[in-house]
């Protein structure tokens, strides 16, 4: 029987009213099995994407080519549901049947000039099977399967040169009928390597070229999704069944959900039934099942999953209605608990509905509530959340504690293309910007708090090793992001190569310790005029001044290398109406409305002071011209003095030291 | 799926494509946006809803959705 949601979607086709309701849409999705799914995909799919934007003109939407080997119809519009349930409006482009050679291959073709988004490139076993001969030896499939590796190779490449977005390739499955057709046991097994050897052949394209991602289809196959239909693969030359290419829809939307910046951040889990069986307030801690036992291992399982999606930087919160100071004795006290109370970020055990808790913990860490992961055993609780803060994803367990792993990494929430230093460490980082919040309560006044946090700041040019975080802050950050350009290490590969580009990286830090490269400014010198193309801060280190000491230093060092203007822009979205009056806060004058971008002019008469209670460091060119200085915050001599510096100087920071020192004592 | 509306019902639900009474009898290219990709998915549909399995060869070969539900409900 089919969902409430799934009704009500049907109801919005039939009355004519999808496209209206557009942004309903996600919310009725999320409450869709995957057989509703299906059907909500084609129903989406037959919508006119304009009108939709139209209608709706937020609504992200992307251009998706899909090319492959055989009949891919299905993928379509199941890319389109996927997407939906993303709050994406998918724009699939199909190509010619078969054309993914010719497409891929030639940087001229029609796919390259489509300024496609992404391209989904979908391999099947009859790539090679195709070209077998009759009857066939185990070297025959070595020769076509080195054939075809070599073309993919060289599409790899051809992709990344031409710099067209994001290329998805698929592995290409081993299928049933094939070994099958070996009757020595030593013949199977030679196929078996061959056919594996050029699958990581094309997993290795991954590491190779940045702009590639390699899905592998076997962890999908082995969910227990049939591989092929034969009666479509031999009728409709549909080689990959309908199933599997709903799945790979599904892949699909978690990497574009993130190359979107909409990936999550923060993973909330309940306790009780959640990361341990049994209720705390009534098992106590030695009767709460945490491992060992039959349901005990499922819960270690989950707990084991925790930590390590909580290693790789995705911050951890627990909110649970229990006895505050029971739950900190069970996370503290427990023998064989794998997951500590250090583990997490925030544990809110009280009596609070728990939307209250998620909505404090997402403004205490600074980060949207449309960057958490809530998760919970209580379909209630879940209801509660998912009607309070639609925006928060939840993710509703069931009474089965060993199907919570597989529940909660259905949806890949915390995607992302590398795992960079900076994650590492910033569960630890959010920790002490709670410490941090916690230091500001004692001071009477901001600028008290700020002279005592003695906040540093590095301005420096980008390193390759610094791309993968820039890419990564360019699609994380929302709020304090001017023109928010997604770009990924490819692109931010360009940015550096490119002479007249400057991509200025910034990292800060305080008595608390290290926040990380926290900014970035892209620049762009065309002659006497320098355009701040786009200037991003990650939010962990907002209301700090370290957006005006980067501006005041950017103005500074543009005079000094010959610039006569500066131009920033300021393009609007969902999430950074906070920044909108940011260059009019620093001297620039409004210079003319494009009709999605506003632009500011400075002409450097009179430049702002850098801000006293932060020490600047500068390690950044602007068109041939390089400058090495550490200015303490403290010398607040009028910028355009310090514009003639021209040669190295360096400044000790004696006179922060001294200030800071002073005003502790 | 015992009659004729309810396989246009299904159509119209299951494809999103604005069949008809009128135009179920119509040639498959005069039915608006029809396209040959829906072919493989309205299988998949009739096949569930009927729980037996049809012939993908004939189905294919049809030409209009009228004749399809013929085959789906056997005459």
């Amino acid at each position: 029987m089919a969902s409430a949601a799934a009704h009500r979607l049907l109801d919005l086709h039939r009355d004519g009213r999808l496209a209206a309701e557009y942004p309903a849409v996600r919310g009725l999705l999320t409450e869709h099995s995957q057989p509703e799914l299906v059907t909500a995909g084609r129903l989406l799919a037959r919508l006119d994407p304009d009108e939709v934007l139209r209608l709706h003109p937020a609504v992200p939407s992307p251009r998706i080519a899909v090319r492959g080997h055989g009949t891919l119809a299905a993928v379509l519009p199941a890319l389109v549901g996927e997407l939906a349930r993303h709050g994406i409006l998918g724009r699939p482009m199909p190509g010619d049947f078969d054309s993914y050679v010719f497409d891929l291959a030639d940087p001229g073709s029609d796919l390259y000039a489509s300024g496609a988004d992404l391209t989904l490139c979908l391999l099947d076993p009859h790539v090679v099977l195709d070209e077998l001969p009759s009857p066939w030896q185990p070297p025959d499939v070595g020769r076509v399967l080195d054939e075809k590796l070599a073309v993919l190779e060289r599409i790899a490449a051809t992709f990344d040169a031409a710099g067209a977005g994001t290329l998805v390739l698929t592995t290409i499955p081993l299928p049933p009928d094939l070994l099958g057709q070996l009757i020595a046991h030593r013949s199977r097994a030679r196929v078996g390597v061959l056919w594996r050897e050029a699958n990581a052949r094309l997993l290795r394209l991954a590491d190779a070229y940045p702009s590639v991602v390699v899905l592998d289809l076997d962890p999908l196959l082995a969910e227990g999704i049939p591989l092929v239909d034969p009666r479509q693969s031999v009728y409709a030359k549909a080689h990959l069944s309908a199933e599997l290419l709903a799945r790979v829809a599904r892949e699909v939307g978690h990497l574009v959900r993130h190359l979107l910046g909409r990936g999550r951040k923060c993973l909330v889990v309940d306790l009780d039934e959640t990361v341990w069986g049994g209720v705390l307030g009534e098992d106590g801690i030695a009767g709460i099942e945490v491992a060992d036992s039959h349901r005990g291992e499922a819960f270690r399982a989950f707990q084991r999953l925790l930590r390590q999606i909580g290693s790789q930087g995705v911050l951890l919160a627990a909110v649970s209605k229990n006895d505050s100071e029971q739950v900190r004795a069970a996370l503290r006290e427990h023998p064989r608990l794998t997951v500590r109370e250090e583990d997490f970020v925030r544990v809110s055990a009280n009596w609070r509905p728990k939307s209250e808790n998620l909505a404090d913990l997402a403004r205490d860490l600074n980060i949207g509530v449309d960057s958490l992961v809530f998760v919970d055993d209580s379909d209630c609780e879940c209801g509660l959340v998912r009607h309070a803060l639609p925006d928060v994803a939840v993710v509703r367990l069931d009474d089965e504690p060993a199907l919570h792993v597989r529940a909660l990494l259905r949806d890949s929430w915390f995607e992302t293309r590398e795992v960079t230093g900076d994650d590492l460490a910033r569960p630890e980082r959010y920790r002490k910007e709670l410490a941090r919040g916690e230091f500001l309560d004692s001071f009477s006044s901001i600028q008290d708090y700020l002279d005592q946090l003695e906040v540093r700041v590095v301005l420096a040019g980008a390193e390759a090793r610094d791309v993968a975080r820039v890419s990564q802050l360019t699609l994380r950050t929302n709020q304090f992001n001017m023109t928010t350009c997604r770009l990924t290490p490819a692109e931010v590969e360009a940015w550096r190569d490119d002479a007249a580009g400057h991509v200025v990286t910034v990292h800060s830090g305080d008595r608390f310790g290290d926040n990380g490269l926290v900014g970035v400014l892209f620049l762009r010198r065309e002659d006497e005029v320098l355009r701040i193309e786009n200037f991003l801060l990650s939010c962990r280190v907002f209301a700090r001044g370290i957006e005006h000491a980067c501006l005041a230093a950017v103005l500074r060092r543009a005079g000094e290398a010959g610039v006569r203007e500066v131009r920033g822009f300021y393009r609007p979205s969902a999430r950074n109406g906070k920044v909108a009056d940011l260059y009019p806060a620093f001297g620039f004058l409004p210079a003319g409305d494009e009709p999605e971008v506003t632009e500011f002019r400075h002409d450097l008469a009179v430049l702002p002071a850098p801000p006293a209670h932060i020490e600047v460091s500068e390690r950044f060119e602007l068109g041939g011209v390089a400058l090495r200085a550490a200015s303490p915050a403290t010398t607040t001599a009028m910028a355009m003095a310090t514009a003639t510096t021209t040669a190295a100087t360096t400044v000790t920071a004696t006179a922060a030291t001294t200030q800071s020192g002073g005003n502790r004592a | 799926m015992t009659t004729l509306d309810m396989f246009v019902e299904l159509v119209r639900d299951e494809l999103g494509l604005p069949v008809t009474r009128q135009n179920v009898g119509s040639a498959l290219e005069d039915i608006p946006g029809w396209d040959s990709i829906h072919m493989l998915a309205l299988l998949m549909v009739l096949e569930r809803e009927t729980s037996q399995r049809l012939s993908l060869p004939e189905m294919l070969d049809a030409d209009s959705l009228q004749s399809i539900y013929e085959m789906a409900v056997g005459r």
